[in-house]
């Protein structure tokens, strides 16, 4: 801002409390918000896990004990943790696959590319619970879609979810399936990446594994970055199988650390050591964006340098 | 041009159209696969028990019987489902999609003291995964706040700005759209409130729509938040009423697929003729952040 505005500024500055006074009117509602939603109900997860409470009559305070009950006694904290990494190793790095291949697919010169687009589309729209409930269905042990398919290539049947050693991958697949919102992301970002620098590149001789790997991967990785923050955040929650479908089921083989937090909350009535739960969980997930923040200054290029 | 650099550009030409053949023989068939399974649980829908456990398994069904819709009806109160799922959805996307638009408006356009704080908290709270309040936020609405068995809890979240993520895209929309025209608007004698409304709006409008669709599909995938909220079977969403549905009729396939492709439908209608701003709304998000 130059001297002359700031000038100007100062003149007028019956315009800017006026205009101030407008700001914090129209931010009542975030406001509000990041207050009530947001942030103080964070740091009340922090002080509700070191009580003792069912949510009736009074609070007793146990300082650290809910902690260490769940990683001392608990036996399903462990596997919960366990188990929700395992979907979201799964679940993300299938659907980044997935979703980064067939935009690139896209990508290329195609009739009807809107129409495609769509249809890769059309999961994502679809409501959870119904989702897991269709696809239980094709899951199902004897009569199932899968097991037809499998039958037919001479493989024996498979129970899926209902087989603790299959139940965390058939359920990554199912958010393979829904990851159509990333494909679309992929693609408006492919169509971004300049095409001066194909052609340089063609020129200089790339053949297009060297094209792929040393101008679109580069050119995408912001949206790549974006697209991993954002699947791995959606991932680590997933509740709704567990609550629909499964029951944290068979053994403790899908019992989700959200879940755990459901069980323990809502059926077994112990909030104070639900929000311990909670609490572990909002460092689980710190920890995995932290670790994407923290390695991305290596492989994010931004065009331009150093701007953003 | 050279006689060899010309055949060399034919060959890689030739090549190229190679390529996207294969590319689109591949989209085509993992784009059938996406579809096969809603295809599959449509067309169980229609049939008998008997055929279902048919094996081999037909791919149509031998006759349609629609009347396995009217048979799910019975016990899936699809309609009730329906119109209490908008009682939430409704009022949220409205609400969410107005406030979001007056906070971005003053985060794109307005000076304040504080603003810088606010917006970093603002984005900070994008990174929060809305599971690990869930619980202080039950008691608060439950317990402080006394809504039992209630709607509220589930719309009232919305009316905040629609959660952080929405009124960033906003404001990233609101800052494409020139200050000139905010300007001479202000010369023309035009208060705050009509710039919002006869210039801004308009020019985002395709960003409003994008942030109701997306807490409608925010809504319409959850599942835990109607639970933990709602008792009464009257008030059951979609959701709700398919989870206790299955929970009836267990190993009755043809009927409880009968409930998930009434689940289907709404998503699906809304998506055939919003399907615009349902695809251009991800496009949006995805390159403006």
């Amino acid at each position: 801002m130059n001297a002359f505005t700031r000038k100007s500024q100062k003149r007028h500055s019956h315009i800017y409390a006026s205009e101030e006074r407008t700001a914090y009117l129209c931010l009542i509602p975030a406001i509000i918000g990041l207050t009530f939603i947001t942030y103080l109900p964070l740091l009340a997860v922090l002080v509700l896990s070191l009580f003792n409470w069912s949510g009736l009559g009074s609070m007793k305070f146990i300082g650290i004990n809910n902690y260490i009950k769940l990683f001392t006694t608990d036996p399903y904290m462990l596997d919960s943790i366990r188990v929700t990494i395992y979907f979201a190793i799964l679940a993300v790095i299938g659907s980044m696959i997935y979703s980064l291949f067939i935009a690139m697919l896209l990508n290329r010169k195609i009739p009807a590319r809107t129409f495609w687009r769509a249809v890769y589309y059309v999961p994502y729209v679809l409501p959870a619970t119904a989702i897991y409930v269709g696809w239980s269905w094709l899951y199902e042990s004897n009569f199932g879609l899968f097991n037809y398919l499998l039958t037919r290539v001479g493989l024996s049947k498979v129970m899926f979810i209902a087989d603790s050693r299959y139940v965390i991958p058939s359920l990554a697949l199912i958010a393979v399936w829904l990851s159509g919102n990333l494909i679309v992301i992929f693609l408006a970002g492919l169509q971004n990446v300049p095409r001066v620098y194909h052609e340089a590149a063609e020129i200089d001789g790339a053949n297009g594994w060297q094209r792929f790997r040393n101008v679109t991967l580069p050119c995408m990785t912001p949206i790549i970055f974006y697209n991993l923050l954002m699947s791995l955040i959606t991932n680590m929650q997933i509740v709704t199988p567990a609550l629909a479908l499964t029951n944290g089921g068979p053994g403790n083989s899908s019992r989700f650390i959200t879940y755990l937090m459901y069980d323990r909350a809502f059926i077994g009535n112990k909030l104070g050591y639900a929000s311990a739960v909670s609490f572990v969980f909002f460092i689980l997930i710190a920890v995995f964006t932290g670790i994407l923040f923290a390695t991305s200054k290596n492989w994010i290029f931004y065009e331009g340098g150093d701007e953003r | 041009m050279s006689f060899a650099k010309n055949g060399a550009m034919k060959s890689r030409k030739r090549k190229e159209k190679v390529i996207n053949i294969i590319s689109i023989v591949i989209i085509a068939l993992v784009a059938a696969a996406v579809l096969f399974p809603i295809w599959w649980i449509f067309r169980t829908s229609l049939m008998s028990n008997a055929e279902i456990y048919k094996y081999p398994p037909a791919f149509f069904p031998s006759r349609w019987l629609l009347s396995n819709y009217r048979e799910a009806l019975k016990i899936f109160e699809f309609w009730k489902y329906f119109s209490n799922t908008m009682m939430i959805i409704v009022p949220a996307v409205i609400g969410g999609t107005l406030t979001a638009t007056i906070c971005g408006y003053a985060f794109a356009r307005l000076r304040f003291r504080g603003k810088k704080l606010l917006f970093m908290l603002c984005v900070g709270s994008m990174l929060l995964p809305a599971m690990v309040t869930l619980i202080p936020l039950y008691i608060m609405w439950t317990r402080i706040l006394g809504f039992q068995d209630s709607y509220m809890p589930l719309i009232l979240p919305y009316l905040t700005g629609g959660g952080a993520f929405n009124i960033f895209l906003i404001r990233q929309f609101i800052m494409t759209v020139p200050r000139e025209l905010d300007e001479a608007a202000t010369i023309d004698g035009a208060g705050r409130f009509r710039i919002l409304t006869r210039i801004i709006v308009p020019a985002i409008k395709p960003a409003m729509i994008v942030v109701g669709l997306f807490i409608f599909i925010t809504l319409w995938n959850d599942l835990l938040q109607q639970m933990i909220y709602i008792n009464s079977a009257d008030k059951f969403t979609i959701a709700l009423g398919l989870t206790n549905f299955r929970g009836q009729l267990k190993q009755d396939w043809s009927l409880t697929m009968c409930a998930t492709c009434l689940s289907f439908a709404p998503g699906v209608i809304f998506y055939l003729i919003g399907q615009k701003y349902f695809v251009e709304g991800i496009v949006m998000t995805g390159l403006k952040n």
